[in-house]
């Protein structure tokens, strides 16, 4: 049967949804013609219907290009990225051939799928809401599809309402079963399908650094991971710098991570002095396998490895939210620098940077003290340089260009400069890669870190003390560490008005309460809840067992509304003079089976002729329901059982 | 189907409402204490359906046909079956005219508006099938040509209890053609009195003047059609049905043209009541006249059809 123009606007919009929700990951220019195809056979169909489905001509040749065009774009046909490529595209080509109902379904059983894939890619509250909303027009589609559905003497408007009404129910209905699946059904501690592959456009921490290259995380206001403090209040703003990774080796051009020989966790040891923190961050999915801490982080917990330079990793990425919990101490000492980690910490590589090395030996022969040596280099920076995120292109000895001919940059510019004086100056330094702030949430009672805090600093040894902290980059711009990456222009729009404020705060507190609740629900949570309600060990068959239960009950229970609905309004009527019968019955005035209403009624009265005043609108409105008329409008039905319910029949006690 | 709210019951002009009134009435002045059958008498006229009286003679079945005949306008025929009596006698004949020197038909008896057929049930099958087969077809065909009986043709029939000497009994298949049979039974002992007290009743029917006429016959069966029958009351109804086809007793339960005759009579009696839909009442108080002669007993025991139509319907709920 040959779809109508209401079918196939469906189906287009369908398809339209489809790579809508894909294209946040999609290249552009392939987005763009995808929808440009669906446009032009959308048209096509409305202009010259008599045209039909395009040609084989056509058709082939943009089938096999899709292939090519995705080996051009990622150079692999498999994988996350190039396989929902395919499958969009596999889609959209399928909406060119669309002519009849047939092709139809298949259009909407795969964008079923295609919607679903979405959700490999993102897991947020957001994504979630647009998948259910690209679902509407696949199951308006869907009823369309039936046969009594496309009702051409109908407005379309109204059909559309109409429809729309009943999909939304039909969601509405799903629900409970959704929430079942969600809860019960025994869940894999893997992933089914393991999709290694790093979500393309996440942005974070690298585990590397050089000039400028931090610059588009400054610009991302994504959340990098949320706080909440266990004990005690959270830390001053000045304090809030998160740790990442620790990197030791310059090359004249990049910090990175480790310099020769592998870290040994167990070669320092920390003494807390003082209180110490403890809070449990969770931290969004990214690319890297870094934990975030504040300094230092004391205790091991399980499922992460500490560095010896306090560096927490995990076994793998953090592809999914993770939680956990950290004790960190703010004030502490550590036991001495060996000879190797010092070595480590003072490596400069030759031949690069000739005017910074200078600088700090003549800064090491003119002071000696490594504490009057941090305050010369720090003095410098502030008495002539400035912040700013567009820091001028440097040449190859990129820290004697920023030190004397650019003094612009930011904090990764600061960092690599002031580690660079300090070796050559005989200080032991690295730098540290982090974040830096965080913006307390009031109503969440949580702190947010968004990748828009991304910092760099370093440390410095001092024998009496151990690694201290150095932010250089507070020397030049104390508002970026006392404000946070709020004092950055590009977001001040953000904090501008008040409600807009509120908002975002709500939206985050919305956020972090669907990745908890959801997102993080695993075979663990799982267990918990179950605990909760006194099943102590549930094992997966327990939980099959208590999955089919509840499928089975959800089955009865549609059925039942189903037949219920069938009968339809007469049912309420019908019940409500059963419920009037069984009253009166109780009242000692049983109607015999087969004894019409009319007849009871004079029965009633005859017995009880005080009663025609409450009895007599009842029955006059009954006969008038089920047998005046040929349909029963919900409306009169259910005022019909609520004065049935509200009938005083005092008048019928006694004799 | 238009809905009818209570505050309009029906349709029908209160004119034709009073003349209806007016008549049933009168039929009531004459036939004593029978309101009962003066009503199912009324339905099966409103209903389009034709009446079997059977009782003892002597009880007033003719009386009650005569009072009918005299309160309704219409053309009267009264036939009283023998068992000599021939098809051509009631249906009429063709005899050959010589000033026209051709046939000519002649119409019987059976050419009125209300035909009273006296003990039916005394003339032979062959002209019993004649009369019925006229009531179901409101035609008859003489010498290859039909000729349309008038309307509106309403029958009458009297019939004597068939374990009486000298009947022929109607087959089953010919009863269905009666909307309904009601019996008379012996006036009650008020009832009684009067009539042995005041006037002569052949006396009294004499001086009555009719109230309706074919014309508001017609309309009112025309109104009949438009009573309100819900879904409900047909799940009733159709429960009723269902009921005789299972019940122990009954052979052949009711036909569809059985439930047809239901549903109408039931609509009939609505109207008489003065509503404009039908209720389980209503099509209680007709469902033993209606049904009773089309049930074919079975079973071991012989058991009477009313009896066992009574038992049918106290066993089907009313919801």
């Amino acid at each position: 049967m040959r779809l109508d123009s209401r079918q196939f606007d469906l189906a287009a919009l369908t398809v339209l949804c489809a790579v809508l929700l894909h294209a946040t990951h999609f290249p552009l220019w392939l987005s763009l013609a995808m929808i440009g195809l669906i446009a032009a056979r959308w048209l096509q169909r409305r202009r010259r219907p008599d045209w039909g489905k395009p040609p084989a001509l056509l058709r082939l040749p943009l089938t096999l290009a899709l292939p090519v065009v995705v080996w051009l774009q990622y150079g692999n046909i498999f994988g996350l990225d190039p396989g929902s490529v395919f499958a969009v595209g596999m889609l959209v080509l399928k909406l060119g051939e669309t002519e009849n109902v047939r092709d139809a379904r298949a259009v909407a059983t795969f964008a079923s799928f295609v919607l679903m894939a979405a959700l490999l890619f993102e897991q947020d509250m957001l994504t979630t809401l647009y998948v259910g909303l690209g679902v509407i027009p696949l199951l308006l589609l869907l009823r369309a599809l039936e046969p009594d559905g496309s009702d051409a003497a109908q407005p379309a408007a109204r059909v559309l309402l109409r429809d729309s009404r009943g999909v939304l129910l039909n969601l509405l209905a799903a629900v409970p079963l959704a929430a079942l699946v969600f809860l019960f059904l025994p869940r894999l501690t893997a992933p089914l399908w393991a999709t290694q592959s790093v979500p393309q456009g996440k942005s974070g921490l690298g585990d590397s650094m050089s000039p400028g290259g931090m610059k588009d995380l400054f610009l991302d206001d994504q959340p990098a991971f949320r706080v909440s403090f266990v004990a005690p209040a959270p830390p001053p703003a000045a304090q809030r710098y998160w740790r990442a990774v620790v990197l030791w080796r310059y090359d004249g051009l990049t910090w990175a991570r480790a310099g020769g020989g592998p870290l040994d966790p167990t070669r320092q040891e920390l003494r807390a002095q003082g209180p110490e923190v403890i809070y449990e961050i969770t931290q969004e999915p990214g690319r890297q396998r870094w934990l975030f801490a504040l300094d230092l982080p004391v205790a091991d917990a399980p499922g992460y490895a500490r560095d010896e330079d306090f560096t927490l990793a995990a076994a793998r990425p953090v592809d999914k939210p993770l939680r956990y919990t950290l004790r960190s101490a703010p004030r502490y000492t550590l036991t001495g620098l060996d000879s190797q980690q010092r070595q480590r910490a003072l490596r400069l590589p030759d031949g690069f940077n000739p005017r910074a090395v200078a600088l700090g030996r003549e800064w090491a022969q003119q002071y000696g003290d490594p504490q009057r040596i941090v305050q010369a280099a720090l003095d410098m920076i502030r008495a002539d340089f400035h912040y700013t995120l567009s820091a001028p292109e440097l040449g190859r000895n990129a820290m004697d260009d920023f030190l004397f001919e650019t003094r612009a940059g930011f904090c990764e510019h600061f960092a690599s400069a002031f580690a660079v004086l300090m070796r050559a100056a005989g200080v032991p330094t690295r730098v540290v890669i982090g974040y830096q702030g965080g913006y307390w949430n009031e109503t969440g009672d949580y702190m947010v870190v968004r990748q828009s805090d991304a910092h760099a600093w370093n440390e410095v040894w001092f024998d009496d003390r151990g690694w201290v902290r150095v932010d250089p980059t507070a020397a030049v711009r104390p508002d970026r560490i006392e404000l946070g990456s709020g004092a950055n222009a590009a977001f001040n729009r953000w904090y501008g008005s008040e409600w807009l404020l509120a908002l975002r705060n709500r939206w985050d507190i919305a956020n972090r309460l669907w990745t908890q609740l959801v997102v993080q629900f695993d075979e663990i949570s799982q267990r918990g809840l179950l605990r909760g309600v006194g099943i102590e060990k549930a094992d997966w068959r327990d939980l099959g067992i208590a999955f089919a239960l509840g499928m089975g009950l959800f089955a009865a229970l549609g059925l039942w509304w189903a037949v219920r609905r069938e009968r339809g309004d007469a049912d309420v009527v019908d019940r409500a003079y059963a419920r009037l019968c069984t009253r009166l019955g109780r009242l000692g005035f049983a109607r015999a089976p087969s004894e019409g209403p009319a007849d009871y009624l004079r029965r009633l009265l005859q017995q009880r002729p005080q009663a025609r005043e409450s009895l007599e609108p009842l029955f006059a409105r009954y006969l008038q329901l089920r047998y005046a008329q040929s349909e029963i409008a919900d409306a009169a039905a259910r005022d019909f059982a609520r004065a049935v319910r509200r009938a005083d029949l005092a008048a019928l006690h006694g004799t | 189907m238009t809905a009818i709210t209570p505050d309009t019951p029906l349709p029908l002009p209160s004119e034709l409402r009073t003349r209806l009134d007016r008549a049933v009435a009168q039929v009531n002045g004459v036939v004593l204490g029978k309101a009962n059958q003066v009503n199912h008498a009324f339905v099966s006229l409103i209903a389009g359906g034709h009446l079997l009286i059977e009782d003892l003679p002597g009880v007033g079945k003719t009386t009650l046909a005569h009072a009918l005949a005299a309160t309704l306008d219409l053309s009267f025929q009264r036939v009283q079956f023998t068992s000599d009596l021939l098809p051509s006698d009631i249906i009429g004949v063709s005899i050959f005219e010589r000033d026209g020197q051709r046939f000519e038909f002649h119409p019987g008896p059976l050419f009125a508006q209300l035909v009273l057929a006296d003990e039916i049930n005394r003339a032979t099958p062959k002209t019993q099938s004649a009369l019925l087969e006229a009531m179901a077809e409101q035609q008859v065909t003489v010498d290859g040509r039909t000729h349309t009986l008038p309307a509106p043709f309403f029958v009458v029939a009297t019939q004597n209890p068939l374990d009486l000497a000298g009947t022929y009994p109607l087959p089953d298949s010919q009863l269905d053609r009666f909307m309904l049979r009601i019996s008379l039974d012996y006036p009650s002992r008020e009832a009684e009195r009067e009539l042995l007290t005041s006037t002569n009743r052949q006396e009294l029917i004499a001086t009555l003047n009719p109230c309706m006429n074919a014309a508001d016959i017609q309309a009112l069966r025309q109104f009949v059609g438009s009573v309100v029958a819900s879904p409900a009351l047909i799940d009733y109804l159709q429960a009723l049905i269902a009921a005789t086809r299972s019940h122990a007793d009954v052979r052949i339960g009711l036909s569809p043209r059985a439930g047809l005759a239901l549903l109408a009579a039931a609509r009939a009696q609505a109207l008489l009541g003065g509503r404009g839909y039908v209720l389980p009442e209503d099509v209680q108080a007709v469902f033993v006249p209606v049904t009773a002669h089309r049930l074919t007993l079975g079973g071991a025991g012989q058991r009477d059809r009313v009896a066992v139509a009574r038992e049918l319907l106290a066993g089907v709920a009313v919801r």
